[in-house]
């Protein structure tokens, strides 16, 4: 990301630890939660651990456990970086280092247990409510960047009907899109997919099913531009769709529009949540929006692809202008099977900006 | 974030042959008096829990809990509709999903009655996890089992190696299957993911050092840019959860990769004779190609899928000569930086 647009971020960090009068904020991260470390560093890491220590005075010292991480970090970030095998001590010791400050630590219930406990135990408090809101509410350089992942995501998608046809395996069809995500400089890409009809009761890595003649094959691509990442759901048909297929989907296109519908700031993810449910439950299908059947009806992203706030009916968090969202109704149907479908958004003062450009159809794919 | 293949075949990966590693590590933790055991994995930490279980999690993060007796459970905050997949591609322990996972194992360690209980790599544990363990279980006494995790686990067994053959010969298609014509590193590199998720890579992180004049740092897809006179792919990919990496120099012009082939040549002959040490045996195979700048051995360890055991500077840091590794080699070779890595020891 730009020099400007990462200087912006770690101004509203210094900010934000000013307001809650934090002296040092430990961020910690890897392949999993990398975001909280990428807020500050735009430092993406792979593999490994790290700790990224911002001062007060705007300083920022990442500490990478891997070795070759550390020289790309070296290359690609700006903050000091250390390389220390042993990751917690060098932590402790460049936080013992410091003196006693004021020290909070995010993702807390991640932090590495010797941080916390040892010979000399540190005294840091939970840093959520400096870095949540942070993540959470984007400002427009972030949310450009969630534009372009967003536009990749349409693009993966095309690839995606592309690729699939009668005869190939699921793994295959991630194969051609990883293809095409690196040739178009993502480095990452969040995908789960599910194949099959009425027994399929959800998404998950790709298990090696031939595609045939009358599957549903749903997928959510997820890929990042800059770190940010911006999320797209469909269902399309091996052959032509079903009459059962097609009122079904109906179904779940009325519930995303009325749960896109809702979204303004203002609101909470409860009333969206509750929005798209209310389509199910019209239709007699409310059994299918408890968690024995779906985990959530959307959820935020950014640096970290799944987070704050669940679409939910009891999520009460309001949203705000700059929230990135993807509304999605994904759900079991029990005359179909798994289904999916949901776009990406922005949460703007009035309603909302919509990032997501491929129709909202129940695709088909020739069966030659 | 797990997006390629995975599945378990149970010619692949016998479940007795995950019973006897329980069973080793039992007898390694019976010797440090510990009653239970337990392993914390994710997408950058599965290492261990893989190793018992057959099982990373693609997404989200689980606690593996090994009792002195029976069953392992896995604990894991993944969704409820997800327990029945996890299950048909995990073939060791008991699959259970839950929003508070380390509580939950808590609560199972509270009625096993366990005092000592052993945690793989207590200083990195999260602490979330560890004080959720603590309320539930009150009064238990948190232990360091590292070392004897990585005693039971010092040598890789013939399930393990089947896996890294595996991945090895598919990290090596892919670095061979980059386009060398390409102007930009990233349609350099985009083959290499296709070959090895086509061959059913469950992981793949592929990077390119775009200008080997300049630097050695291998970067991202984000961060690349166009392709120097000498420039280098590494392909790090887990096959079935069992990881390697394969790094491979190229060059533009035809003569200058001449002497990159050779050098690769040389590493793809490398072995470790007896009686050798790594120092020695890359000074015998590098010896008369040229100036060797590093070397770095990567073997797992605890939860790491690869970590340095043993490099330039120190040449052991735990290195078991008998397992396989990944070799890392930088050398000066007729004036120019070579960069090379690929599993030895299969």
């Amino acid at each position: 990301m730009s020099k400007e647009a990462l200087a912006a971020r770690q101004g509203a960090l210094k900010e934000a630890m000013k307001s809650e009068n934090v002296e040092v904020l430990v961020l910690f991260g890897n392949n999993w939660h990398a975001d909280h470390l990428r807020y500050a560093t735009d430092f993406g890491i792979q593999e490994g651990q790290g700790i990224a220590l911002v001062r007060d005075d705007g300083s920022i010292t990442l500490i990478l456990d891997d070795p070759a991480e550390c020289e790309r970090a070296r290359s690609d970030s700006t903050c000091e970086t250390i390389f220390a095998p042993a990751l917690v001590q060098e932590a402790k010791r460049q936080l013992s280092r410091a003196g006693n400050h004021n020290i909070a630590a995010a993702p807390y219930h991640l932090l590495p247990y010797g941080l916390l406990h040892g010979d000399k135990d540190l005294r840091v408090t939970d840093g959520a409510k400096i870095v949540e809101r942070l993540l959470m509410t984007k400002m427009e350089v972030e949310i450009a960047a969630v534009r372009k992942a967003a536009a990749l995501a349409d693009e993966g998608y095309a690839i995606f009907r592309q690729a699939a046809r009668p005869g190939r395996k699921d793994y295959e069809l991630v194969a051609e899109m990883e293809s095409f995500f690196r040739a178009n400089g993502v480095p990452e890409n969040f995908m789960i997919v599910g194949v099959g009809g009425q027994e399929v009761r959800g998404m998950a890595p790709p298990g090696g099913k031939i595609l045939k003649k009358g599957d549903m094959v749903t997928t959510e691509l997820t890929p990042c531009f800059d770190g940010y990442y911006a999320q797209i759901c469909r269902t399309l048909v091996v052959g032509e769709p079903s009459e059962a297929q097609r009122q079904a989907f109906a179904v779940y296109l009325e519930a995303m529009e009325a749960g896109i519908a809702t979204v303004r700031a203002g609101v909470t993810a409860a009333d969206v949540a509750r929005a798209e449910n209310d389509v199910f439950r019209k239709y007699g299908l409310g059994e299918y929006v408890t968690s024995e059947y779906t985990r959530v009806r959307g959820h935020g992203m950014g640096l970290f692809p799944d987070q704050k706030p669940a679409i939910l009916e009891d999520v009460n968090i309001t949203l705000q202008t700059g929230m990135t969202l993807i509304v999605h109704p994904n759900t079991y149907h029990p005359a179909v099977g798994y289904l999916v479908l949901g776009d990406s958004l922005v949460v703007r003062e009035s309603g909302h900006e919509l990032l997501c450009g491929t129709p909202r159809e129940l695709f088909s794919v020739p069966l030659q | 974030m797990r997006r390629g293949l995975m599945a378990w075949d149970p010619q692949e990966v016998p479940a007795s042959a995950l019973a006897d590693r329980l069973a080793r590590l039992r007898a390694e933790l019976a010797r440090e008096g510990v009653d239970v055991f337990v392993a914390y994995t994710n997408i950058a930490r599965g290492g261990s829990v893989w190793w018992l279980t057959g099982f990373t999690p693609y997404w989200n993060e689980g606690l593996l809990y090994a009792p002195a007796q029976g069953e392992m459970v896995f604990a894991t905050a993944l969704s409820k509709r997800v327990a029945e997949w996890i299950s048909s591609v995990m073939p060791a322990g008991e699959v259970t999903t839950t929003p508070r996972p380390s509580a939950f194992i808590g609560e199972h360690i509270a009625r096993d009655g366990a005092k000592r209980i052993g945690i793989l790599e207590l200083d990195d544990f999260p602490a979330g996890h560890a004080q959720a363990i603590l309320q539930a279980a009150p009064g238990v006494e948190l232990v360091d089992v590292t070392e004897a995790f990585a005693r039971a686990r010092n040598d890789s067994d013939a399930v393990e190696r089947l896996l890294l053959t595996k991945a090895d010969a598919l990290a090596q298609a892919a670095c061979g299957a980059v386009d060398v014509s390409s102007a930009h590193a990233r349609d350099f590199i985009a083959p290499a993911e296709s070959v090895a998720r086509l061959g059913g890579a469950e992981e793949c992180f592929t990077l390119v050092a775009g200008d080997l004049r300049s630097s050695r740092a291998f970067v991202r897809t984000d961060s690349m840019g166009s392709l120097g006179e000498t420039f280098a792919a590494r392909v790090s990919l887990a096959y079935k959860g069992a990881w390697t990496r394969h790094v491979r120099s190229f060059a533009k012009d035809a003569g200058v990769q001449q002497s990159m082939d050779r050098a690769h040549a040389a590493l793809m002959d490398f072995s470790l004779q007896s009686g050798e040490t790594l120092a020695q045996a890359v000074a015998r195979t590098f010896g008369s190609l040229g100036e060797v700048n590093n070397w770095v051995a990567e073997q797992p360890r605890g939860s790491y899928p690869l970590a340095p055991v043993a490099n330039m500077a120190e040449s052991a840091q735990g290195f078991t000569a008998s397992a396989p590794f990944v070799l890392d080699v930088e050398l000066v070779t007729d004036g120019r930086r070579w960069v090379g890595a690929r599993m030895i020891g299969l």
